[in-house]
């Protein structure tokens, strides 16, 4: 049962397969499921995964940890393979994920910096991997220093740097290897809720400047209302799709729409799906 | 840096005046023990001599030192790579150094000849075993998320290799260099008491043959210098280059 057919008034939760309209989807998968491991040891990640991206859009996914985002994250960066029987389209043609290898641009949980690299080489990277020659590499990244708050720290060393501006440095990566879709794993996770919201402002900026496709992880509610266009909730292990949320707040956002009716009305129904879901696996574990 | 090096050579001489000191003192018999001071006189008069030994082992340990650490980067990448190639050709690997370096320095000289190729030859095979030990475990070590985030930007193979195993397995390559090297200067010694007519080995033994001690321990001290400026120099690359150590 879906937490908003309970309230009638509120934005009415879309079907799981939604997809906008105007544009046809950049990706689309049907399902997508994953199982680790054999006999015994057997877990299942995901089940039966459904969802669809539109170009230009930004979707949250929000879930509680354990329940197989990395993994689906994986899958859409080529780096898994889905179990058989799954559907995976992207740019419109059917897929095996190994070949969306260097069609996606992945950011993981971690910033995985290589410490060798001074920053402004760790930025370029996937460009030199793409065969760019490293100088125009650097023309291409200089004016994004400034944007991504790293101006003057091109020279540095990752070590040298702050958890956020590491980010920060995992994030100019990501965007620099331009591609129709963009994943970001848990980006602001590690960070203190001050930075956290300073730093979903300015992503919200940099996603309406470059006009990127994001598909966006976060474990934090209020975050994936705050940047979303649409809210995936997903279910404790198996993970699945519980509910796909519209989030109608005008853009640009600011920080006090946190504060909004419209916003709190949204963030009920996702509690809601959530606390149903855990209550489930709650009474599952304890045989009740 | 410099500055670093001062307690050094301060307990280096304190350490000479020591021996001066306590040879005199208890009136050791210089065919037993001869004075620092007759050491380095005679390090003086067989300048031109030692000069020329030094020379010559020199560039048998970096010759040997330079092809052991390339063959040893080859074997360990190849092993990092195929563990079945590692299953095959490693344990061949162990039996060669199980069998000490001695015993197949007369094989060497028999196919190389007197000249230096053959002392090249054994630093070479005394460098190569830690290298290729060091360089397949620190590849290994990799990190997979890492791995993975380049293989997710399209990278092939060969660029996994180069941008990311070779930098990752520099820091434990590079401890087994500094060895590396130690083993190659041993290595170009021990190769010239198979034959030849310069070198420090070469000196080594004269001296031996002659009993001629201030030369002996002349020709050791020598060797000391040779091996910890080496190993200075290893830690000098090592400070300047591979810094970082791998962040899992
Ligand atoms: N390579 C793997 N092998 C076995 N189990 C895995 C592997 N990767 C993930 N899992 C399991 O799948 C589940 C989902 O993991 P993950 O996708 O990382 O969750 P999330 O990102 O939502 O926290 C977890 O229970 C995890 O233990
Ligand atoms: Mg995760």
């Amino acid at each position: 049962m879906m937490a908003g057919g309970a309230m009638p008034g509120r934005t009415i939760p879309q079907p799981v397969e939604a997809v906008p309209e105007t544009a046809p989807p950049i990706v689309e998968l049907a399902n997508v499921s994953k199982t680790f491991g054999q006999g015994r040891q057997e877990v299942s990640a995901l089940e039966h995964i459904r969802l669809a991206i539109g170009r230009g859009e930004f979707v949250t996914v929000v879930g509680p940890s354990g329940c197989g985002k990395s993994t689906l994250f994986n899958i859409l960066a080529g780096l898994t393979e889905a179990d058989p029987g799954a559907s995976i389209r992207y740019g419109g043609q059917p897929r095996a994920a190994k070949e969306l290898l260097g069609k996606v641009a992945f950011m993981p949980q971690r910033d995985l910096l290589l410490p060798w690299r001074r920053v402004v080489d760790n930025a370029i990277l996937p460009l030199q991997v793409e065969g760019m020659s490293r100088a125009e590499a650097l023309k291409r990244a200089a004016p994004m220093f400034p944007e991504f708050g790293l101006a003057g720290f091109e020279k540095h060393y990752p070590h040298q740097l702050s958890g956020g501006m590491r980010q920060r440095v995992a994030l100019m990566r990501t965007f620099l290897f331009e591609r129709d879709l963009t994943l970001l794993d848990e980006p602001f996770g590690a960070l203190d809720a001050l930075t956290r919201s300073l730093m979903q402002r300015w992503l919200l900026e940099v996603w309406q400047r470059h006009q990127r496709t994001i598909l966006f992880i976060t474990h934090d509610v209020d975050e994936a209302i705050f940047l979303g266009d649409r809210v995936v909730v997903m279910t404790a292990r198996p993970g699945r799709i519980k509910l796909v949320l519209d989030v109608k707040l005008p853009r640009p956002r600011d920080a006090e729409i946190v504060t909004s009716p419209e916003f709190i009305q949204i963030k009920r129904q996702v509690l809601a799906a959530i606390e149903e879901e855990s209550l489930k696996s709650f009474q599952q574990a304890t045989g009740g | 840096m410099r500055s670093t090096f001062v307690p050094q050579i301060a307990a280096l001489l304190g350490l000479l005046f020591l021996w001066e000191a306590v040879v005199l003192a208890f009136n050791v018999p210089a065919h037993v023990m001869p004075t620092a001071s007759a050491v380095l006189q005679d390090i003086g008069t067989g300048a031109a001599l030692i000069g020329r030994g030094v020379a010559r082992t020199l560039l048998e340990t970096l010759l040997g030192f330079a092809i052991g650490a390339m063959v040893g980067f080859a074997f360990g990448a190849a092993f990092a790579w195929s563990r079945a190639l590692e299953r095959v050709l490693f344990p061949l690997f162990i039996l060669s150094q199980a069998i000490p370096v001695i015993a197949f320095g007369a094989l060497v000289v028999m196919w190389l000849g007197n000249g230096i190729w053959s002392k090249v030859a054994i630093a070479a095979y005394l460098t190569a075993f830690p290298v290729t030990v060091n360089t397949c475990r620190g590849m290994r070590s990799v990190d997979p998320q890492r791995v993975a985030l380049l293989r997710s930007f399209g990278a092939g193979d060969w660029r996994v290799f180069w941008s990311l195993q070779v930098p990752f397995a520099l820091p434990s390559i590079m401890a087994a260099l500094k060895l590396g090297i130690s083993l190659g200067l041993i290595g170009a010694i021990v190769g010239e008491w198979f034959g030849d007519t310069v070198g420090l080995g070469i000196l080594l033994l004269q001296a031996m043959y002659m009993e001629n001690m201030p030369r002996l321990w002349a020709v050791i001290l020598v060797c000391g210098v040779i091996g910890i400026a080496l190993y200075a120099l290893m830690e000098a690359i090592e400070r300047r280059w591979v810094w970082w150590r791998p962040e899992l």
